[in-house]
Protein backbone atom coordinates (compact mmCIF):
# COMPACT_ATOMS: atom_id res chain seq x y z
CA UNK A 1 0.00 0.00 0.00
CA UNK A 2 2.67 2.47 1.05
CA UNK A 3 4.51 2.27 -2.28
CA UNK A 4 1.51 3.67 -4.13
CA UNK A 5 1.42 6.86 -2.15
CA UNK A 6 3.48 9.98 -2.22
CA UNK A 7 6.59 10.20 -0.11
CA UNK A 8 6.40 12.81 2.64
CA UNK A 9 9.04 15.49 2.62
CA UNK A 10 11.53 15.65 5.46
CA UNK A 11 10.68 15.69 9.13
CA UNK A 12 7.02 15.04 9.73
CA UNK A 13 4.93 18.03 10.60
CA UNK A 14 2.24 15.86 12.17
CA UNK A 15 4.55 14.16 14.65
CA UNK A 16 5.64 17.53 15.97
CA UNK A 17 2.26 19.22 15.77
CA UNK A 18 0.34 16.60 17.73
CA UNK A 19 2.41 16.65 20.92
CA UNK A 20 1.00 17.95 24.20
CA UNK A 21 3.81 20.50 24.17
CA UNK A 22 2.65 21.92 20.86
CA UNK A 23 -0.98 21.92 22.03
CA UNK A 24 0.03 24.58 24.54
CA UNK A 25 0.69 26.95 21.65
CA UNK A 26 -2.82 26.84 20.29
CA UNK A 27 -4.01 30.39 20.36
CA UNK A 28 -6.50 31.24 23.02
CA UNK A 29 -9.27 33.74 22.45
CA UNK A 30 -12.89 34.12 23.48
CA UNK A 31 -15.30 32.30 21.21
CA UNK A 32 -18.17 34.34 19.89
CA UNK A 33 -21.56 32.95 20.84
CA UNK A 34 -22.65 31.80 17.42
CA UNK A 35 -25.46 29.62 18.62
CA UNK A 36 -28.63 31.63 18.81
CA UNK A 37 -31.04 29.02 20.06
CA UNK A 38 -34.78 29.07 20.56
CA UNK A 39 -36.23 26.39 22.82
CA UNK A 40 -39.93 25.79 22.33
CA UNK A 41 -42.15 23.69 24.59
CA UNK A 42 -44.97 21.97 22.74
CA UNK A 43 -47.23 21.06 25.66
CA UNK A 44 -47.75 21.97 29.32
CA UNK A 45 -45.48 19.23 30.66
CA UNK A 46 -42.76 20.26 28.26
CA UNK A 47 -43.31 23.86 29.35
CA UNK A 48 -42.39 22.90 32.91
CA UNK A 49 -39.13 21.39 31.69
CA UNK A 50 -38.35 24.39 29.54
CA UNK A 51 -39.22 26.81 32.32
CA UNK A 52 -36.85 25.07 34.75
CA UNK A 53 -34.11 25.07 32.14
CA UNK A 54 -34.72 28.73 31.33
CA UNK A 55 -34.03 29.66 34.93
CA UNK A 56 -30.35 28.69 34.44
CA UNK A 57 -27.74 30.98 33.00
CA UNK A 58 -27.56 30.99 29.20
CA UNK A 59 -25.97 33.03 26.46
CA UNK A 60 -28.37 33.93 23.69
CA UNK A 61 -30.87 31.13 24.19
CA UNK A 62 -34.50 32.13 24.56
CA UNK A 63 -37.36 29.99 25.80
CA UNK A 64 -40.97 29.74 24.69
CA UNK A 65 -44.11 27.66 24.68
CA UNK A 66 -46.56 27.25 21.83
CA UNK A 67 -50.01 25.93 21.00
CA UNK A 68 -51.68 25.23 17.65
CA UNK A 69 -51.48 26.61 15.06
CA UNK A 70 -48.05 27.78 16.14
CA UNK A 71 -47.83 31.23 14.64
CA UNK A 72 -47.39 32.84 18.05
CA UNK A 73 -44.98 31.86 20.80
CA UNK A 74 -45.23 32.74 24.47
CA UNK A 75 -42.15 33.61 26.51
CA UNK A 76 -41.60 32.27 30.00
CA UNK A 77 -42.64 35.76 31.21
CA UNK A 78 -45.99 35.34 29.47
CA UNK A 79 -45.41 37.72 26.58
CA UNK A 80 -46.60 36.79 23.10
CA UNK A 81 -44.11 36.88 20.25
CA UNK A 82 -44.74 36.26 16.59
CA UNK A 83 -43.00 33.08 15.45
CA UNK A 84 -41.37 34.93 12.57
CA UNK A 85 -39.93 37.52 14.95
CA UNK A 86 -38.64 34.91 17.37
CA UNK A 87 -36.85 33.11 14.55
CA UNK A 88 -35.52 36.27 13.02
CA UNK A 89 -31.92 35.98 14.20
CA UNK A 90 -31.94 32.35 15.30
CA UNK A 91 -29.89 29.48 13.87
CA UNK A 92 -31.10 26.60 16.05
CA UNK A 93 -34.53 25.61 17.31
CA UNK A 94 -35.00 22.91 19.93
CA UNK A 95 -38.52 21.50 20.17
CA UNK A 96 -39.52 19.76 23.39
CA UNK A 97 -42.52 17.45 23.48
CA UNK A 98 -43.90 15.21 26.19
CA UNK A 99 -47.38 14.19 25.10
CA UNK A 100 -47.34 14.88 21.37
CA UNK A 101 -50.00 17.59 21.38
CA UNK A 102 -49.96 20.67 19.17
CA UNK A 103 -48.88 18.77 16.10
CA UNK A 104 -49.96 21.62 13.85
CA UNK A 105 -47.61 23.96 15.66
CA UNK A 106 -44.75 21.53 15.07
CA UNK A 107 -45.49 21.66 11.36
CA UNK A 108 -45.70 25.44 11.37
CA UNK A 109 -42.41 25.84 13.21
CA UNK A 110 -40.71 23.14 11.15
CA UNK A 111 -41.74 24.79 7.89
CA UNK A 112 -40.62 28.21 9.12
CA UNK A 113 -37.24 26.81 10.13
CA UNK A 114 -36.81 25.05 6.83
CA UNK A 115 -37.26 28.17 4.73
CA UNK A 116 -34.90 30.09 6.99
CA UNK A 117 -32.21 27.39 7.07
CA UNK A 118 -32.51 26.96 10.82
CA UNK A 119 -31.21 23.74 12.39
CA UNK A 120 -33.93 21.87 14.24
CA UNK A 121 -33.56 19.40 17.09
CA UNK A 122 -36.28 17.59 18.97
CA UNK A 123 -36.45 16.12 22.46
CA UNK A 124 -39.11 13.48 22.92
CA UNK A 125 -39.42 13.36 26.70
CA UNK A 126 -41.30 10.10 27.06
CA UNK A 127 -39.40 8.12 29.70
CA UNK A 128 -39.48 4.43 28.92
CA UNK A 129 -41.39 4.84 25.65
CA UNK A 130 -39.51 4.48 22.39
CA UNK A 131 -42.45 5.31 20.17
CA UNK A 132 -45.03 7.99 20.74
CA UNK A 133 -47.19 10.56 19.06
CA UNK A 134 -44.56 13.10 19.98
CA UNK A 135 -41.93 11.19 18.01
CA UNK A 136 -44.04 10.98 14.86
CA UNK A 137 -44.99 14.63 14.99
CA UNK A 138 -41.44 15.80 15.47
CA UNK A 139 -39.70 13.40 13.10
CA UNK A 140 -40.42 15.18 9.80
CA UNK A 141 -39.21 18.48 11.19
CA UNK A 142 -36.28 17.73 13.51
CA UNK A 143 -32.95 17.01 11.91
CA UNK A 144 -31.93 15.28 15.11
CA UNK A 145 -34.15 13.67 17.72
CA UNK A 146 -33.36 12.37 21.19
CA UNK A 147 -35.65 9.48 22.06
CA UNK A 148 -36.64 9.10 24.81
CA UNK A 149 -34.99 12.18 26.19
CA UNK A 150 -34.56 12.99 29.83
CA UNK A 151 -35.08 16.43 31.26
CA UNK A 152 -31.36 17.01 31.70
CA UNK A 153 -30.74 16.18 28.04
CA UNK A 154 -32.03 19.65 27.26
CA UNK A 155 -29.53 21.23 29.62
CA UNK A 156 -26.71 19.07 28.24
CA UNK A 157 -27.59 19.88 24.64
CA UNK A 158 -27.76 23.60 25.30
CA UNK A 159 -24.52 23.65 27.29
CA UNK A 160 -22.67 21.54 24.76
CA UNK A 161 -23.73 23.82 21.92
CA UNK A 162 -22.92 26.99 23.85
CA UNK A 163 -26.50 28.21 23.87
CA UNK B 1 -18.16 22.11 24.83
CA UNK B 2 -17.31 20.37 28.06
CA UNK B 3 -16.08 21.93 31.25
CA UNK B 4 -12.46 21.11 32.03
CA UNK B 5 -13.31 18.95 35.03
CA UNK B 6 -15.73 16.81 33.02
CA UNK B 7 -13.23 16.46 30.18
CA UNK B 8 -10.68 15.25 32.70
CA UNK B 9 -13.19 12.92 34.30
CA UNK B 10 -13.99 11.24 31.00
CA UNK B 11 -10.48 11.08 29.58
CA UNK B 12 -8.53 9.85 32.61
CA UNK B 13 -8.67 6.07 33.01
CA UNK B 14 -5.81 5.26 35.36
CA UNK B 15 -6.32 3.41 38.65
CA UNK B 16 -8.53 5.30 41.08
CA UNK B 17 -10.04 7.67 38.52
CA UNK B 18 -13.84 7.54 38.13
CA UNK B 19 -13.77 6.55 34.47
CA UNK B 20 -10.84 4.22 35.12
CA UNK B 21 -12.88 2.45 37.75
CA UNK B 22 -15.79 2.28 35.31
CA UNK B 23 -13.57 0.58 32.71
CA UNK B 24 -12.46 -1.85 35.39
CA UNK B 25 -15.97 -3.27 35.52
CA UNK B 26 -15.67 -4.68 31.97
CA UNK B 27 -13.70 -7.38 30.24
CA UNK B 28 -11.45 -5.52 27.83
CA UNK B 29 -9.46 -6.70 24.81
CA UNK B 30 -5.80 -6.65 25.81
CA UNK B 31 -4.06 -8.74 23.15
CA UNK B 32 -4.76 -10.52 19.92
CA UNK B 33 -4.53 -14.26 20.49
CA UNK B 34 -1.79 -14.35 17.83
CA UNK B 35 0.46 -12.40 20.20
CA UNK B 36 0.70 -15.40 22.52
CA UNK B 37 0.56 -18.09 19.85
CA UNK B 38 2.07 -21.09 21.70
CA UNK B 39 2.68 -22.48 25.13
CA UNK B 40 5.93 -21.06 26.56
CA UNK B 41 6.09 -18.41 23.85
CA UNK B 42 7.89 -15.14 24.67
CA UNK B 43 6.13 -12.85 27.17
CA UNK B 44 4.44 -9.73 25.84
CA UNK B 45 4.30 -6.30 27.42
CA UNK B 46 0.78 -5.00 27.95
CA UNK B 47 -0.18 -1.48 28.93
CA UNK B 48 -3.84 -0.90 29.59
CA UNK B 49 -5.69 1.69 31.64
CA UNK B 50 -2.30 3.17 32.58
CA UNK B 51 -1.07 -0.08 34.15
CA UNK B 52 2.09 -1.79 32.93
CA UNK B 53 1.69 -5.53 32.79
CA UNK B 54 3.25 -8.58 31.19
CA UNK B 55 1.28 -11.39 29.60
CA UNK B 56 2.32 -15.03 29.26
CA UNK B 57 1.02 -18.36 28.05
CA UNK B 58 2.55 -21.01 30.24
CA UNK B 59 3.59 -24.60 29.54
CA UNK B 60 0.03 -25.84 30.11
CA UNK B 61 -1.61 -23.16 27.97
CA UNK B 62 -2.78 -21.02 30.90
CA UNK B 63 -2.91 -17.32 30.11
CA UNK B 64 -1.47 -14.96 32.72
CA UNK B 65 -1.49 -11.19 33.00
CA UNK B 66 0.54 -9.69 35.83
CA UNK B 67 2.60 -6.75 37.02
CA UNK B 68 5.40 -6.21 34.52
CA UNK B 69 8.07 -5.79 37.18
CA UNK B 70 9.77 -8.40 39.33
CA UNK B 71 8.93 -8.11 43.03
CA UNK B 72 12.61 -8.37 43.91
CA UNK B 73 14.39 -5.42 42.27
CA UNK B 74 11.86 -4.10 39.79
CA UNK B 75 13.30 -5.66 36.64
CA UNK B 76 10.93 -5.84 33.69
CA UNK B 77 9.73 -9.39 33.31
CA UNK B 78 9.50 -8.86 29.58
CA UNK B 79 13.13 -9.99 29.75
CA UNK B 80 11.97 -13.10 31.58
CA UNK B 81 12.24 -16.72 30.52
CA UNK B 82 8.81 -18.27 30.01
CA UNK B 83 9.48 -21.96 30.61
CA UNK B 84 8.51 -24.96 32.69
CA UNK B 85 5.33 -23.60 34.18
CA UNK B 86 6.17 -19.97 34.79
CA UNK B 87 8.00 -16.78 34.01
CA UNK B 88 11.50 -16.50 35.47
CA UNK B 89 13.23 -13.18 36.01
CA UNK B 90 16.64 -13.43 34.37
CA UNK B 91 18.29 -11.21 36.99
CA UNK B 92 18.21 -13.48 40.07
CA UNK B 93 15.95 -16.29 38.92
CA UNK B 94 12.75 -15.48 40.75
CA UNK B 95 9.94 -17.39 39.06
CA UNK B 96 6.21 -16.69 38.90
CA UNK B 97 3.30 -18.83 37.79
CA UNK B 98 0.53 -17.53 35.51
CA UNK B 99 -1.35 -16.06 38.49
CA UNK B 100 1.69 -13.98 39.50
CA UNK B 101 2.43 -16.20 42.47
CA UNK B 102 6.15 -16.57 43.17
CA UNK B 103 7.04 -20.25 42.94
CA UNK B 104 10.82 -20.10 43.15
CA UNK B 105 13.26 -17.72 44.82
CA UNK B 106 16.63 -19.44 44.31
CA UNK B 107 18.48 -17.39 46.91
CA UNK B 108 16.20 -18.67 49.69
CA UNK B 109 16.66 -22.06 51.41
CA UNK B 110 14.84 -24.84 49.60
CA UNK B 111 12.44 -25.32 52.51
CA UNK B 112 11.70 -21.62 52.92
CA UNK B 113 8.10 -20.43 52.80
CA UNK B 114 9.20 -17.04 51.48
CA UNK B 115 7.53 -17.59 48.09
CA UNK B 116 4.11 -17.93 49.61
CA UNK B 117 4.19 -14.29 50.58
CA UNK B 118 5.30 -12.95 47.21
CA UNK B 119 2.63 -12.49 44.59
CA UNK B 120 2.59 -10.02 41.75
CA UNK B 121 -0.68 -8.26 41.16
CA UNK B 122 -2.42 -10.15 38.39
CA UNK B 123 -5.67 -10.18 36.48
CA UNK B 124 -7.73 -12.92 34.85
CA UNK B 125 -7.20 -13.18 31.11
CA UNK B 126 -9.21 -15.44 28.81
CA UNK B 127 -9.36 -16.21 25.10
CA UNK B 128 -12.64 -15.54 23.33
CA UNK B 129 -12.49 -15.79 19.55
CA UNK B 130 -9.19 -14.39 18.31
CA UNK B 131 -8.78 -11.95 21.21
CA UNK B 132 -7.48 -12.21 24.79
CA UNK B 133 -9.66 -10.37 27.28
CA UNK B 134 -8.75 -9.20 30.76
CA UNK B 135 -10.70 -7.99 33.73
CA UNK B 136 -8.83 -5.46 35.87
CA UNK B 137 -11.50 -4.75 38.46
CA UNK B 138 -12.71 -5.95 41.82
CA UNK B 139 -12.81 -9.78 41.66
CA UNK B 140 -16.07 -9.76 43.58
CA UNK B 141 -17.67 -7.71 40.81
CA UNK B 142 -16.33 -9.70 37.87
CA UNK B 143 -19.00 -9.85 35.15
CA UNK B 144 -19.74 -12.88 32.95
CA UNK B 145 -17.30 -13.52 30.11
CA UNK B 146 -17.77 -11.33 27.04
CA UNK B 147 -20.61 -12.41 24.78
CA UNK B 148 -20.08 -10.14 21.77
CA UNK B 149 -21.25 -11.96 18.68
CA UNK B 150 -17.96 -11.47 16.85
CA UNK B 151 -16.30 -13.59 19.54
CA UNK B 152 -18.89 -16.33 19.81
CA UNK B 153 -19.36 -17.22 16.12
CA UNK B 154 -17.65 -20.40 14.89
CA UNK B 155 -13.98 -20.29 13.93
CA UNK B 156 -13.38 -18.83 10.49
CA UNK B 157 -16.31 -16.40 10.66
CA UNK B 158 -14.46 -13.55 12.38
CA UNK B 159 -11.27 -11.52 12.08
CA UNK B 160 -9.84 -8.95 14.50
CA UNK B 161 -6.99 -6.51 14.01
CA UNK B 162 -5.52 -4.01 16.42
CA UNK B 163 -4.06 -0.63 15.71
CA UNK B 164 -2.25 1.89 17.85
CA UNK B 165 -4.00 5.23 17.96
CA UNK B 166 -1.93 8.01 19.45
CA UNK B 167 -4.60 10.01 21.24
CA UNK B 168 -6.99 9.65 24.14
CA UNK B 169 -9.55 6.88 23.88
CA UNK B 170 -12.53 9.25 23.97
CA UNK B 171 -11.48 11.02 20.78
CA UNK B 172 -11.45 7.67 19.03
CA UNK B 173 -14.76 6.52 20.51
CA UNK B 174 -16.50 9.72 19.56
CA UNK B 175 -15.48 9.13 15.96
CA UNK B 176 -17.23 5.79 16.15
CA UNK B 177 -20.42 7.40 17.39
CA UNK B 178 -20.37 10.34 15.03
CA UNK B 179 -22.18 9.14 11.90
CA UNK B 180 -22.29 12.55 10.28
CA UNK B 181 -18.63 12.55 9.22
CA UNK B 182 -18.96 9.46 7.04
CA UNK B 183 -20.40 11.26 4.03
CA UNK B 184 -17.43 13.60 3.91
CA UNK B 185 -14.38 11.81 5.17
CA UNK B 186 -15.12 8.31 3.90
CA UNK B 187 -17.39 9.16 0.97
CA UNK B 188 -14.74 8.21 -1.57
CA UNK B 189 -14.32 4.72 -0.14
CA UNK B 190 -17.83 3.32 -0.36
CA UNK B 191 -17.39 2.05 -3.89
CA UNK B 192 -13.64 1.57 -3.93
CA UNK B 193 -13.16 -0.46 -0.74
CA UNK B 194 -13.71 -4.18 -1.37
CA UNK B 195 -15.36 -4.57 2.03
CA UNK B 196 -17.98 -1.88 1.35
CA UNK B 197 -18.55 -1.76 -2.39
CA UNK B 198 -21.58 -2.88 -4.33
CA UNK B 199 -24.38 -2.53 -1.79
CA UNK B 200 -27.72 -0.92 -2.44
CA UNK B 201 -27.18 1.05 0.77
CA UNK B 202 -24.29 2.88 -0.88
CA UNK B 203 -26.72 4.33 -3.41
CA UNK B 204 -28.95 5.65 -0.64
CA UNK B 205 -25.89 7.09 1.07
CA UNK B 206 -24.81 8.93 -2.03
CA UNK B 207 -28.34 10.00 -2.90
CA UNK B 208 -28.97 11.83 0.36
CA UNK B 209 -26.01 13.70 1.78
CA UNK B 210 -27.91 15.30 4.64
CA UNK B 211 -29.20 12.54 6.87
CA UNK B 212 -31.52 13.04 9.81
CA UNK B 213 -30.54 11.45 13.11
CA UNK B 214 -32.38 9.82 15.97
CA UNK B 215 -30.48 9.07 19.16
CA UNK B 216 -32.30 6.41 21.12
CA UNK B 217 -31.49 5.50 24.69
CA UNK B 218 -30.92 1.77 25.05
CA UNK B 219 -30.29 -0.36 28.08
CA UNK B 220 -26.60 -0.85 27.35
CA UNK B 221 -25.89 2.54 25.81
CA UNK B 222 -27.31 4.20 22.72
CA UNK B 223 -28.68 3.38 19.30
CA UNK B 224 -27.86 6.07 16.78
CA UNK B 225 -30.09 5.94 13.74
CA UNK B 226 -29.14 7.85 10.60
CA UNK B 227 -32.06 8.24 8.23
CA UNK B 228 -31.83 8.94 4.52
CA UNK B 229 -34.43 9.08 1.80
CA UNK B 230 -35.07 5.80 0.01
CA UNK B 231 -37.89 4.96 -2.40
CA UNK B 232 -41.07 7.03 -2.17
CA UNK B 233 -42.54 6.83 1.32
CA UNK B 234 -39.54 4.97 2.75
CA UNK B 235 -36.40 5.78 4.66
CA UNK B 236 -33.03 4.02 4.61
CA UNK B 237 -31.84 3.62 8.21
CA UNK B 238 -28.32 2.91 9.38
CA UNK B 239 -28.32 2.06 13.07
CA UNK B 240 -25.10 2.20 15.09
CA UNK B 241 -25.08 0.73 18.58
CA UNK B 242 -22.80 2.08 21.25
CA UNK B 243 -22.44 -0.07 24.36
CA UNK B 244 -20.74 1.33 27.43
CA UNK B 245 -18.02 2.15 27.73
CA UNK B 246 -16.12 1.66 24.47
CA UNK B 247 -17.88 -0.61 21.96
CA UNK B 248 -19.32 0.58 18.66
CA UNK B 249 -20.51 -1.23 15.55
CA UNK B 250 -20.80 0.00 11.99
CA UNK B 251 -24.04 -0.73 10.13
CA UNK B 252 -23.57 -3.45 7.49
CA UNK B 253 -23.48 -3.07 3.74
CA UNK B 254 -24.87 -5.82 1.52
CA UNK B 255 -23.56 -9.26 2.42
CA UNK B 256 -20.19 -7.91 3.47
CA UNK B 257 -18.98 -8.90 6.94
CA UNK B 258 -20.19 -6.69 9.78
CA UNK B 259 -17.63 -4.62 11.61
CA UNK B 260 -17.01 -2.65 14.75
CA UNK B 261 -14.49 -1.51 17.30
CA UNK B 262 -13.40 -1.47 20.88
CA UNK B 263 -11.46 1.66 21.83
CA UNK B 264 -9.21 0.54 24.67
CA UNK B 265 -7.22 3.08 26.70
CA UNK B 266 -3.50 2.31 26.90
CA UNK B 267 -2.88 5.42 28.95
CA UNK B 268 -4.50 8.84 28.78
CA UNK B 269 -2.73 9.76 25.55
CA UNK B 270 -2.89 6.52 23.56
CA UNK B 271 -5.39 3.80 22.86
CA UNK B 272 -5.77 0.58 20.92
CA UNK B 273 -8.44 0.27 18.29
CA UNK B 274 -9.49 -3.38 18.26
CA UNK B 275 -11.39 -3.63 14.98
CA UNK B 276 -13.36 -6.71 14.05
CA UNK B 277 -15.22 -8.11 11.10
CA UNK B 278 -17.49 -11.13 11.26
CA UNK B 279 -20.30 -12.77 9.41
CA UNK B 280 -23.10 -14.35 11.44
CA UNK B 281 -23.82 -17.17 9.03
CA UNK B 282 -20.77 -17.98 6.92
CA UNK B 283 -17.01 -18.18 7.00
CA UNK B 284 -15.08 -15.17 5.81
CA UNK B 285 -13.66 -15.74 2.36
CA UNK B 286 -9.95 -15.77 1.67
CA UNK B 287 -10.38 -12.62 -0.37
CA UNK B 288 -12.12 -10.85 2.50
CA UNK B 289 -9.49 -11.83 5.06
CA UNK B 290 -6.73 -10.81 2.65
CA UNK B 291 -8.39 -7.41 2.27
CA UNK B 292 -8.65 -7.02 6.05
CA UNK B 293 -5.00 -7.93 6.51
CA UNK B 294 -4.10 -5.41 3.82
CA UNK B 295 -5.83 -2.63 5.77
CA UNK B 296 -9.11 -2.38 3.90
CA UNK B 297 -12.47 -1.78 5.51
CA UNK B 298 -12.08 -0.73 9.13
CA UNK B 299 -8.58 -2.20 9.41
CA UNK B 300 -5.14 -0.75 8.76
CA UNK B 301 -1.82 -1.97 7.42
CA UNK B 302 0.47 -2.09 10.44
CA UNK B 303 4.04 -2.79 11.42
CA UNK B 304 4.99 -5.66 13.73
CA UNK B 305 4.13 -3.56 16.78
CA UNK B 306 0.62 -2.86 15.42
CA UNK B 307 1.42 0.76 14.67
CA UNK B 308 -0.04 1.79 11.32
CA UNK B 309 2.52 2.04 8.56
CA UNK B 310 0.95 5.39 7.71
CA UNK B 311 1.37 7.31 10.95
CA UNK B 312 2.15 10.76 12.25
CA UNK B 313 5.89 10.28 11.71
CA UNK B 314 5.35 10.15 7.95
CA UNK B 315 2.37 12.52 7.81
CA UNK B 316 0.13 9.49 7.30
CA UNK B 317 1.53 9.22 3.76
CA UNK B 318 -0.60 12.18 2.79
CA UNK B 319 -1.29 12.06 -0.96
CA UNK B 320 -2.52 15.43 -2.20
CA UNK B 321 -2.69 14.15 -5.76
CA UNK B 322 -5.10 11.34 -4.80
CA UNK B 323 -7.10 13.95 -2.94
CA UNK B 324 -7.21 16.16 -6.03
CA UNK B 325 -8.26 13.24 -8.18
CA UNK B 326 -11.13 12.55 -5.78
CA UNK B 327 -9.88 9.12 -4.77
CA UNK B 328 -9.74 10.15 -1.13
CA UNK B 329 -11.41 13.09 0.53
CA UNK B 330 -8.65 13.94 3.00
CA UNK B 331 -5.66 12.66 1.05
CA UNK B 332 -5.20 9.79 3.49
CA UNK B 333 -5.70 6.25 2.28
CA UNK B 334 -8.00 3.89 4.18
CA UNK B 335 -10.97 4.47 6.43
CA UNK B 336 -9.18 3.65 9.69
CA UNK B 337 -6.33 6.05 8.98
CA UNK B 338 -8.67 8.71 7.67
CA UNK B 339 -10.24 8.69 11.12
CA UNK B 340 -7.15 8.31 13.27
CA UNK B 341 -5.12 10.93 11.40
CA UNK B 342 -7.74 13.56 12.17
CA UNK B 343 -8.39 12.37 15.72
CA UNK B 344 -4.66 12.40 16.48
CA UNK B 345 -4.38 15.87 14.96
CA UNK B 346 -6.55 17.16 17.80
CA UNK B 347 -3.63 16.48 20.17
CA UNK B 348 -3.18 13.77 22.80
CA UNK B 349 -6.20 14.95 24.80
CA UNK B 350 -8.34 17.48 22.99
CA UNK B 351 -9.41 20.53 24.96
CA UNK B 352 -13.18 20.19 24.78
CA UNK B 353 -13.74 23.57 26.39
CA UNK B 354 -12.91 25.00 22.95
CA UNK B 355 -15.42 22.95 20.96
CA UNK B 356 -18.34 24.33 19.01
CA UNK B 357 -20.67 21.39 18.89
CA UNK B 358 -23.80 21.49 16.78
CA UNK B 359 -27.16 19.83 17.22
CA UNK B 360 -26.17 16.89 15.03
CA UNK B 361 -23.50 16.07 17.62
CA UNK B 362 -26.30 15.01 19.97
CA UNK B 363 -25.10 11.38 19.91
CA UNK B 364 -21.70 12.45 21.22
CA UNK B 365 -23.31 14.75 23.79
CA UNK B 366 -25.57 11.98 25.02
CA UNK B 367 -22.77 9.41 25.16
CA UNK B 368 -20.62 11.73 27.26
CA UNK B 369 -23.55 12.31 29.56
CA UNK B 370 -24.14 8.57 29.98
CA UNK B 371 -20.45 7.89 30.58
CA UNK B 372 -20.24 10.64 33.19
CA UNK B 373 -23.37 9.45 34.95
CA UNK B 374 -22.17 5.83 34.93
CA UNK B 375 -18.75 6.76 36.32
CA UNK B 376 -20.24 8.91 39.07
CA UNK B 377 -22.97 6.39 39.87
CA UNK B 378 -20.35 3.67 40.27
CA UNK B 379 -18.67 5.81 42.91
CA UNK B 380 -21.99 5.76 44.73
CA UNK B 381 -22.23 2.00 44.42
CA UNK B 382 -24.44 1.61 41.35
CA UNK B 383 -23.03 -1.03 39.03
CA UNK B 384 -22.81 -0.06 35.34
CA UNK B 385 -24.56 -1.58 32.32
CA UNK B 386 -22.88 -2.89 29.21
CA UNK B 387 -21.08 -5.76 30.93
CA UNK B 388 -24.03 -8.13 30.94
CA UNK B 389 -24.53 -10.71 28.18
CA UNK B 390 -27.88 -9.20 27.21
CA UNK B 391 -26.19 -5.83 26.55
CA UNK B 392 -23.56 -7.47 24.38
CA UNK B 393 -25.80 -9.54 22.12
CA UNK B 394 -26.25 -6.56 19.86
CA UNK B 395 -25.95 -5.93 16.14
CA UNK B 396 -25.79 -2.93 13.89
CA UNK B 397 -28.55 -2.76 11.28
CA UNK B 398 -29.15 -1.30 7.85
CA UNK B 399 -32.77 -1.39 6.76
CA UNK B 400 -35.41 0.33 4.62
CA UNK B 401 -38.59 1.13 6.53
CA UNK B 402 -41.86 2.93 5.81
CA UNK B 403 -41.53 6.61 6.60
CA UNK B 404 -44.15 6.47 9.33
CA UNK B 405 -42.46 3.71 11.27
CA UNK B 406 -40.21 4.14 14.29
CA UNK B 407 -36.84 2.64 13.48
CA UNK B 408 -36.75 0.91 16.83
CA UNK B 409 -40.09 -0.75 16.10
CA UNK B 410 -39.16 -1.41 12.50
CA UNK B 411 -35.93 -3.22 13.20
CA UNK B 412 -37.59 -5.33 15.87
CA UNK B 413 -35.20 -8.06 16.95
CA UNK B 414 -32.76 -7.38 14.15
CA UNK B 415 -30.55 -5.59 16.68
CA UNK B 416 -30.30 -8.76 18.76
CA UNK B 417 -27.52 -11.17 17.88
CA UNK B 418 -28.84 -14.67 17.35
CA UNK B 419 -26.63 -17.59 16.34
CA UNK B 420 -27.09 -18.59 12.72
CA UNK B 421 -29.46 -15.73 11.90
CA UNK B 422 -28.25 -13.43 9.09
CA UNK B 423 -27.63 -9.76 9.75
CA UNK B 424 -30.25 -7.24 8.61
CA UNK B 425 -28.61 -5.31 5.84
CA UNK B 426 -29.16 -3.40 2.61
Amino acid sequence: MAEQLSIPAGVSACAEATTAKEAAFRIDYPLAATRNTRVIALDPAAEEIVRRTASMEWGQARFYSVTDPGLTLVTTAGESVELADALDDSNTVVLVSVDGSNAEAVGTIGAACKVRGIMTAGLVVTPGALTSEALFHLRPHARILLVPAEEDDLVELLRATRA
Amino acid sequence: MLRTEINELLTQTGPGTPTGELFRRYWQPVLLAEELPDNDCPPVRVKILSERLVAIRDSDGNYGLMDEFCAHRGVSLWFGRNEQGGLRCPYHGWKYDYTGQAIEVPSEPETSNFCANVKLKSYPMVKRGDVLWAYLGDPAKQPPLPEWEAYTVPDGQAFTSKRLQECNWLQALEGGIDSSHVTFLHGGNLESDPLFQGSKGNEYNKGDLKPFFEVVDSEGGLLIGARRNAEEGHYYWRVTPWVLPNFTMVPPRGDHPVHGHFWVPIDDENCWAYSFDYHPTRELTGTEVAAMRAGKGVHSANDAAYRPIANKDNDYLMDREAQRRGETYSGIEGIALQDSSLQESMGPIVDRTKERLVATDAGIIKARQKLRKAALALQEGTEPVGNRPQDQKVRSVAIVLPADQSFVEGIGEAMIAKPGVPQTTV
